[in-house]
């Protein structure tokens, strides 16, 4: 029964436990709670915050998975669930950021210093994470979310569209953007292992 | 192709999402703009570099455990 279980797909299992199936349930749970954590961790960068936002993310689905007439939308139905809760989470704590503004970063130098020619220990170096890490977290919150939703999960346009109402352009959109201002952070931070004779063009 | 299609097709080729023909003459104009060449290096380092970010570690088979008997009490014990 558990191996059969286990090859369920996500659809078939939304319909058992809309029949009370509470083995389906807890299937459902061992295969989204890392991602549903992982999520809200990464939007409100607090490990009890992320822990709470998973129990309220699943009691809120389950409960209410009547009312699911899809059930191929699970996962991004859990997905937006889940990034409202940690929306949520942010105004209550005052942490919902809109820092950055685009314009500033529109720094003409930062296009022509070719940094990835650097070698991998300083691509990949505990600093640059960190200061990759914050980068995001300075993102204006619309870019910051799809960031971490498709480049940090790994989460496809379509399901990003659909967990936040969005269409696939606008995610698109808000996604270039982020990236387009990640980057220019990272060449302002690489800038130091720069050669001045030889690395900038 | 100009620097402004060029930038424009960066995200469709990062999803390999672009024709053959598409993709040659995006190639061709790398080669020939360094501008271009450097950002579309950097952009998709930058998108390497994301994927890269530490994600936090798994959830406790305890924790879930919890969660599920939680679920289970509230929701399906009626």
């Amino acid at each position: 029964m558990k191996d059969n279980i286990e090859k369920l797909s996500v659809a078939a299992l939304v319909s058992q436990i809309k029949h009370g199936d509470a083995e389906a349930m807890e299937e459902i749970v061992k295969r989204f709670s890392n991602k549903v954590y992982n999520l809200a961790f990464h939007l409100t960068r607090d490990a009890s915050a992320a822990e709470e936002i998973m129990q309220e993310v699943f009691l809120t689905v389950i409960s209410k998975i009547h009312t699911l007439t899809n059930e191929a939308y699970f996962a991004t139905w859990l997905y937006r669930v889940t990034t409202n809760a940690a929306y949520g989470f942010l105004r209550k704590e005052k942490k919902f950021s809109d820092q950055t503004s685009v314009e500033d970063m529109n720094n003409e130098s930062t296009v022509t210093y070719d940094w990835s020619t650097l070698p991998d220990d300083v691509l990949l170096s505990e600093e640059s994470r960190t200061v990759l890490r914050d980068s995001i977290d300075t993102l204006p919150e619309t870019m910051r979310t799809v960031v971490i939703m498709k480049d940090v999960e790994g989460l496809k346009n379509e399901d990003i569209a659909q967990a936040l109402g969005l269409t696939v352009p606008a995610v698109k959109s808000r996604l270039h953007r982020g990236r387009t201002i990640l980057r220019e952070i990272l060449s302002d931070y690489f800038r130091k292992y720069s050669d001045p004779s030889g690395e900038f063009i | 192709m100009n620097c402004k299609i060029c930038s424009k097709l960066l995200q469709e080729y990062l999803e390999d999402n672009i024709s053959e023909d598409l993709m040659n003459e995006l190639n061709n104009h790398l080669k020939e703009c360094e501008r271009c060449a450097i950002f579309f290096r950097t952009y998709s380092l930058t998108v390497t570099l994301s994927r890269q970010v530490e994600t936090p570690c798994c959830v406790s088979p305890e924790k879930i455990q919890r969660l599920t008997l939680l679920l289970y009490e509230r929701l399906f014990s009626k």
